[in-house]
This record gives structure tokens, C-alpha cells and sequence, in this order.
């Protein structure tokens, strides 16, 4: 075995972690990069500049202010307080919405450039030939946007499975809940383990590299060569 | 009254653009939202359609309502077709799914065979390819069999062949000519071109800076030169003639109008068929007397309605009674004035290219 | 010819002053930060001319990068095995000086650990409890023998979450996430985590003993500033500093 148990336990805590926050945020972003596409409110500035903030601030203080939010004096520590939920710090549930924080705008970014660049046309097309809104959004809409499906799910995963700033505020690095890969290298790193450290992040590397590889291959609609 | 007309009246104020429309339209044959870009009829028409939303507006189809201030039927629930000026066609479907997409969405009571739409339009070889593998004029006319597949009750067209080069509009030209023949709905069809209007339409509304200039039946409001609608070189009348007669030695055909015959080449067209002709007022020359010796043999005599100017300060635009009918001729004005026209006078119209419109 | 003389002489005392402006980069365990900084302090008072820049971090980090030619003078770590590590392998320029044997104790921001022992950790009204990760962290590490010296450490493990460093450590406990923690001494005397609870102090005998030292690297042997600033944080004033902070001093018998 390359890997030790601990690590093989970190890699797929890994993978859960990212497919998890992936498919929370296709069925959270969608809703919001269409409305960001087609909205003329005055509220597209301010509130695509929120989606974007998560890209300029440190993950490790995103990490913190997450931390003190969940904590029993936060706002959300309030919440999960109030309805009787487990706080969320040191728990999978927790990095999952930290997760879906921090990599919000590699989600809606690439929807919304999709979205966009549908246009009105084919959305009135849609309506003139009997169409409602929603039915058109999953028959004309969606279908013309699958690149940008694809490139945005792409970019969450590899983001998520990359996080590790967060991850290391707010997990408590709990083998098998909260100590993903990234911290785990980390971890080996720290106290001087640099074979497991190499052995981890070779395995981490490889594995990305193919997923993206098949991903990008068999994008739909790829020109064949 | 209203039980066979479309009512439509609108007000739009955007930045830069205005839109004041108080209009009824016949509820049968095409009507030809005619004028310059920006002149406000492609908003027009999208207002009919539902996809642009005027504050204030009425409208109602028939005997039905569409908009007033209490309610707004959305595009997708009237029973429209739409025809985009660049085809629109869903480019991740096949042209048979295409023309499925808006079938699928009506009642299938409603729902018509699309065999005869494919068959008037010549597109079934296309059938299983994608958009982009259409020619330009394919594309279109698609778009349009598209639109009649939701058997509408009303098709709206937006400049359909503008995007288009001569000889794809020439091609299409036809399908819409038999569109228009066999179709019991009324169409409303948008246009610049004076030529496309000629040919297709039966009632005419000229806009301008968001406003109807004037409106009526085509060929009465072509034939008055009082009103300012802008025809530049294309200025002139549309006649409904009647195949009378055909001259096998000289390939040569007589049309019948109201007040007159002219001669033109034979297109093999049968006789006692209708068909319509457009004179062009730079076509026509006017004579105080016959002359014989002329290469132009259509003369027709008749009495000068009235005269006006035209854009260019040098010319002017004369309309002239020939029994029932109006044609128009363009002079300068030196001419004119040579040869006193006046209202009322007798003169000889010398026509000396006609158009047959089939 | 005047202008040549002015020049040479603005040169001369150019040199001449730059020759007595020295400079050291401090590379030092996070939980000196509060003692170190009010040392360096008072010594930038006798060298006003002089910079002195301190750097706070992991110690494992430090000895990573110090082999790696990393621009520190001194390094004070908090596990003397790493300055002794240096040494064998030739970075150090000082014999290796012990500055303090760090203690761990229990502290909480919501109850008052001063009242409390180890085994209360067992309680299950406490839900989580942080320490520092053993695997690289000196305080975790003591942590971890404490806890199992005590025969705990079964019952307590499902409850634990691993802070990075010490002061991550104190973080969790600090917001509350958790709700009681074994952290340096040093960081429970700062005022700002003082005031908001007491402490508990840990017998040392329950664990190894934490020794702290520091040394002159390789790279500063002939740097005058970095042997003074040595020389001071073994003076008098610095050492009660440092017992201030808690950093006491190893018995003559250690």
C-alpha cells in the first residue's frame, strides 16, 4: 500500500467532501448566476461582487470569521442552537457550508458567462412557441449552457478538493470527519514526514490530473479532431 | 365591430425612443408594419407578441384580450407564431425537432400534421440536420415552418428576409406569396423594403419616430402622394390586374386593371389568373399628346388628380386617374411646369417598364 | 579639489555608520510572542540605531527552513530537540541556551478552569475539547502524554480537535467552539485570555518535560547584534519577563 490507512481515510473523507459540496452548489448556484444573467435590477453590481468575494479574501480568514459565526456566539451558532441542531464546527456538515462559501463563485462565475451568452433570443423563441419560463429554462436554456455546467462543476470539485485554509479553521482536524487530504500533507509536512507527505500529494496530484482529463475529454459537443 | 380586427394601442417611453400607437388591423390578409430602422415597428410587434411589456397598452385580438390595465397574457399563452429576423433555430435540436419543440406545447386538439407546412416549405431533406449545417435562406425558412407549426392564430413576422442577399430573398419571396394565399390567419409583417411590401401586402401602416404616419388598404395609400411616406426610388402603385390575353408571337401578355390594360413579357402565367402588378413612378413619363412613334407601347390616357413634391428638390410626384385606378409619375418639376399640369388636366401616361408581381 | 575631499569624507561616515547599524531577524516559537516582544522592546531602547525584526511561527517550520539557508540570526524554539538537531547538522553558531521549561494547562473561556482538574475533561456537559496536534506540535504532544498518563485518554480522544499550532489551539477554546482546552501556560497568562478565565495547571510529572532553547545560526556567527540580543535574553531583566509570561527558568538539577 502507498498510502498509510490514515491517508487513504483523508483522500476519501477528500472526495466525499467535494462531490458533496459540488452538488449543493449546482442545484444553490444555478438559481443564482441565472438571475445574475438576466436580471436588470440595480442589485446585479453589489450582489455579483458578493458572490466574488469569497475569490479575494485569505481562505484561512475566511476560515476565522466562519468560526466565530458557527460558534456559540455567532449568528449561525445561534441558529443550530435554536433548532436544537449540533453546532457545526468540527463537523463534516460544517465544512460542507464553508466549502460551499468558499468555492461559491467557482460555481456562479462560469454558470452565469454561460447563461449570458445564451442571450435573449433563444429564451423568446422558446415563449412564442408555447414555452413557460421554467419549462423553457430545462429545454432551451440548459441544454445551450452544458459547457459552462461542466467547466463550473470541474472548477468547485478541484477547488474544493484544494481547499485547505478553510478546512484548517474551522475542521479541528478530526481523522475521518474533518482531516482531508490537503491537511493531512500538511500535517505529514509539519513533523518532518516528507516521504508520506510526497507519497500523498503524488497520489492527490494523479488522481485530479486524471478526473480532469477524462472530464475535458468527453466534454459534450468537443469538436472531434 | 371589433369581432374581426386587432386593436392595438400602445405607449413606451425608454431613453431615446418613444412609442404612441393607436391602430386596428384587419383580421385577415397581411398587414406591413413598413418604415425606416428605428421607426419603431419591430417594437410594435413585439408589444403584439408579449415580449416587450408597454406600461400602458390595450390590446385585443378578435374577440379576445390580450393586454389591457388589469390583465397581460404572457407570450408563451397566445396563440401566436413568430418569425425572427435571423431564423432563431434552437441550434442543439434538429430541424424536425425544432419544428416539434412548440407542436409538443399545444393541446392536441389543436395540433396540425406537419407533412403540408414541410412540404410548402420544401425543407423535408433537412429534416435530420442541425442549424449550423443550414444554408441562410434553409434557416429561414425553418424559422418560418417553425412558427406555423403551433398553428397560430395570428403569425407575426419581423423583417424575415432582411437578413438575407438578393437571391435568397428572391427564393423565399414565393414560399411567402403562397403563405399568404392559402393561409386563413391574419399575418403581420414587418419590413423596410418597399418592394417586399408591394408584393406581400394587403393593408399598409407607415410609421415613423414611434408613430403611425398613415395606414390603410396598400393600394390606396400607395397611390396617395400627399402622405409622407418615404418610397425614394421605389415610389409608385400596385394594381390588381387580370390575365387577359397572351400574345404567342411576340411573347407577350395583356393585364386587365381597373380603367386600362398594359403589356408586358409573358411569364407563363394562365389566363383569367389575378395577379398584381407594380408601377414604379420613375416608369411612367406623362405626354399632352399621343405619341405613336414610340418604342413604349403603353399609353393609357388620363386626368392628373394631383401634384406634389418630391424628396428631391428638382422632382415631383404627380397622380393621375385612369378610370378607378391611380397611378403616379415622377417629372421634374421644370417638366411640369413646361407642361403646366394642373389638377384636372387631360394627359397621356406613357409606362414604360411594368412589373408583375407573381 | 575641495569637492573631491567633501565627497570622501561624506563616504568615510557613510561607511562608518553603517558599520554600526546592524540588524538580526528573530525566528521564535508562537507562544513567546507577548514575552519576546516586550524583551525586544527594552533592547531596542540601548540600540536605537539597530533593527530587530522577530518572526513568529511553528518551531517544526523554523528548523525546516533554517537548513533550507532562511534569513534567521536567532531561533528560539520551543522544543530544544530542533536547536539540538541544528547543531548536529552544523547550523548553529552558540552552544545550544535553555530559555524556559513551558508548562500546559486546562482553560476554558465559558467555565473557570482554575476549579477543575484533568478529570473532569470526562464530564458530558464537555462535548469537545482542544489540544494541539500531537503528531507535530511540542504542546500537543505533552498534551497527549498527560492525558494518557492519567489513563484518559480513551475516554477523551472521540472528544479532541487538533488546532495547528498553540495559538490555533487557544482560538478554538477562545470563540467557544470548544469548550475547554490544554494550552501553553505562557498564552493562558497573556491578559487578554487571563481575563476571560483562570487556569489549570498541569503537574509536569505527567508528561515530558517541555524544554525551550534558543541559538546563534550559522549564518549570524559574526554578527556582533545577534550575540548581544543572545547575552540579553539571558540578563536579569529579560529573565523576569520572562517568568512573567511563565516561561520559568529550568531547576540547576535539569
Amino acid at each position: 500500500m502507498i498510502l498509510s490507512t490514515g491517508d487513504l481515510q483523508a483522500v476519501i473523507l477528500t472526495l466525499e467532501l467535494a462531490l458533496v459540496v459540488t452538488a449543493v452548489l449546482f442545484v444553490a448556484g444555478t438559481p443564482i448566476a441565472w438571475w445574475l444573467a438576466r436580471t436588470k435590477s440595480r442589485w446585479k453590481g453589489p450582489i455579483g461582487a458578493v458572490v466574488a468575494l469569497p475569490l479575494v479574501l485569505p481562505p484561512s480568514v475566511l476560515g476565522f470569521y466562519l468560526l466565530l459565526a458557527m460558534g456559540p456566539n455567532g449568528p449561525v451558532g445561534r441558529l443550530t442552537n435554536a433548532l436544537g441542531i449540533d453546532p457545526l464546527p468540527f463537523t463534516f456538515e460544517g465544512l460542507v457550508l464553508a466549502s460551499v462559501f468558499y468555492s461559491l463563485p467557482f460555481m456562479v462565475q462560469p454558470l452565469q458567462n454561460a447563461f449570458e451568452a445564451i442571450g435573449d433570443r433563444p429564451l423568446e423563441a422558446a415563449a412564442t412557441l408555447r414555452a413557460s419560463p421554467l419549462n423553457a429554462f430545462f429545454t432551451v436554456a440548459l441544454p445551450l449552457a452544458l459547457p459552462g455546467f461542466l467547466t463550473a462543476g470541474v472548477l468547485t470539485f478541484a477547488h474544493t478538493v484544494g481547499e485547505f485554509g478553510v478546512v484548517l479553521m474551522i475542521g479541528g482536524n478530526i481523522p475521518g470527519i474533518t482531516r482531508v487530504a490537503s491537511v493531512q500533507i500538511y500535517d505529514h509536512v509539519e513533523a518532518l514526514e516528507y516521504g508520506e507527505a510526497h507519497s500523498l500529494a503524488a497520489v492527490m496530484l494523479i488522481f485530479s490530473f486524471l478526473v480532469l482529463l477524462t472530464v475535458y475529454a468527453w466534454r459534450p459537443g468537443a469538436k472531434k479532431a | 365591430m371589433t369581432k374581426d380586427q386587432i386593436q392595438a394601442r400602445f405607449l413606451l417611453n425608454w431613453p431615446g425612443f418613444s412609442l404612441d400607437i393607436d391602430l386596428t388591423l384587419p383580421g385577415r390578409g397581411v398587414s406591413a408594419l413598413f418604415g425606416q430602422s428605428g421607426s419603431g415597428k419591430t417594437t410594435l410587434l413585439r408589444c403584439m407578441a408579449g415580449l416587450e411589456r408597454a406600461g400602458q397598452g390595450f390590446l385585443s385580438f378578435k374577440d379576445e384580450i390580450w393586454q389591457n390595465g388589469k390583465t397581460w397574457l404572457p407570450p408563451h399563452r397566445r396563440p401566436i407564431g413568430y418569425v425572427f429576423q435571423e431564423a432563431s433555430l434552437f441550434p442543439h435540436l434538429s430541424v424536425l425537432n425544432n419544428l416539434q419543440y412548440g407542436r409538443k406545447r399545444i393541446p392536441e386538439a389543436r395540433q396540425t400534421d406537419l407533412d403540408p407546412i414541410i412540404d410548402l416549405f420544401g425543407i423535408g431533406h433537412l429534416l435530420d440536420r442541425k442549424p449550423d449545417r443550414l444554408s441562410g435562406g434553409e434557416r429561414q425558412r425553418v424559422g418560418i415552418a417553425r412558427a406555423l407549426a403551433v398553428n397560430p392564430r395570428l403569425l407575426l413576422m419581423d423583417e424575415p428576409l432582411s437578413a438575407l442577399d438578393s437571391a435568397r430573398k428572391q427564393e423565399i419571396l414565393p414560399y411567402l406569396e403562397k403563405l399568404r394565399d392559402r393561409l386563413d390567419i391574419p399575418i403581420v409583417y414587418v419590413s423596410h423594403s418597399p418592394d417586399e411590401v408591394a408584393r406581400l401586402a394587403d393593408y399598409l401602416v407607415a410609421m415613423n419616430n414611434g408613430k403611425v404616419v398613415t395606414h390603410g388598404p396598400l393600394k390606396e395609400t400607395l397611390a396617395r402622394i400627399d402622405l409622407p411616406i418615404r418610397l425614394g426610388e421605389e415610389a409608385g402603385v400596385v394594381l390588381d390586374a387580370v390575365v387577359a390575353e397572351r400574345d404567342p408571337q411576340w411573347h407577350l401578355a395583356k393585364l386587365d386593371f381597373p380603367g386600362g390594360s398594359l403589356w408586358t413579357r409573358d411569364k407563363g402565367i394562365a389566363l383569367g389568373r389575378r395577379v398584381r402588378v407594380r408601377v414604379l413612378a420613375r416608369d411612367i413619363s406623362l405626354a399632352c399628346d399621343n405619341r405613336e412613334h414610340s418604342s413604349i407601347q403603353n399609353v393609357l390616357p388620363g386626368e392628373v388628380e394631383a401634384i406634389t413634391d418630391d424628396e428631391h428638390p428638382g422632382l415631383a410626384l404627380v397622380s393621375v386617374k385612369v378610370g378607378p385606378s391611380v397611378l403616379v409619375a415622377r417629372l421634374t418639376k421644370r417638366a411640369a411646369h413646361r407642361l403646366e399640369i394642373t389638377p384636372g388636366q387631360a394627359v397621356w401616361l406613357q409606362i414604360k417598364s411594368v412589373a408583375l408581381m407573381e | 579639489m575641495k569637492t573631491i575631499q567633501i565627497l570622501l569624507l561624506t563616504v568615510c561616515c557613510l561607511a562608518a555608520s553603517l558599520a554600526h547599524a546592524e540588524k538580526i531577524v528573530i525566528a521564535a516559537a508562537s507562544d513567546l510572542k507577548f514575552a519576546l516582544d516586550e524583551i525586544a522592546a527594552e533592547f531596542r531602547k540601548a540600540h536605537p540605531d539597530d533593527t530587530i525584526e522577530i518572526v513568529y511561527g511553528s518551531s517544526g517550520k523554523f528548523f525546516t527552513q533554517i537548513q533550507q539557508d532562511a534569513p534567521y540570526d536567532l531561533y528560539f524554539s520551543a522544543d530544544i530537540g530542533f536547536p539540538k538537531q541544528l547543531a548536529q547538522n552544523g547550523f548553529a553558531a552558540s552552544e545550544i541556551k535553555p530559555y524556559a521549561v513551558g508548562r500546559i494547562v486546562l482553560w476554558s473561556a465559558q467555565m473557570d478552569a482554575s476549579k477543575l482538574t484533568l478529570k473532569n475533561l470526562t464530564d458530558s456537559s464537555i462535548t469537545r475539547i482542544a489540544i494541539a496536534n500531537p503528531k507535530h506540535a511540542p504542546y500537543g504532544k505533552r498534551a497527549e502524554e498527560a492525558l494518557r498518563s492519567t489513563g484518559m485518554w480513551a475516554s477523551v480522544e472521540p472528544k479532541l480537535v487538533y488546532g495547528e499550532n498553540i495559538a490555533h489551539t487557544a482560538q478554538f477554546v477562545q470563540t467557544g467552539n470548544a469548550r475547554i482546552g490544554i494550552i501553553a501556560l505562557s498564552l493562558a497568562l497573556n491578559p487578554e485570555l487571563a481575563g476571560q478565565g483562570g487556569h489549570y495547571l498541569i503537574p509536569d510529572t505527567l508528561h515530558e518535560p517541555l524544554a525551550q532553547g534558543y541559538i546563534i545560526t550559522k549564518r549570524a556567527a559574526d554578527n556582533i547584534l545577534a550575540e548581544r540580543f543572545a547575552a540579553y535574553v539571558d540578563s536579569k531583566p529579560a529573565r523576569e519577563v520572562m517568568t512573567r509570561y511563565g516561561f520559568t527558568l529550568p531547576t540547576k538539577d535539569k
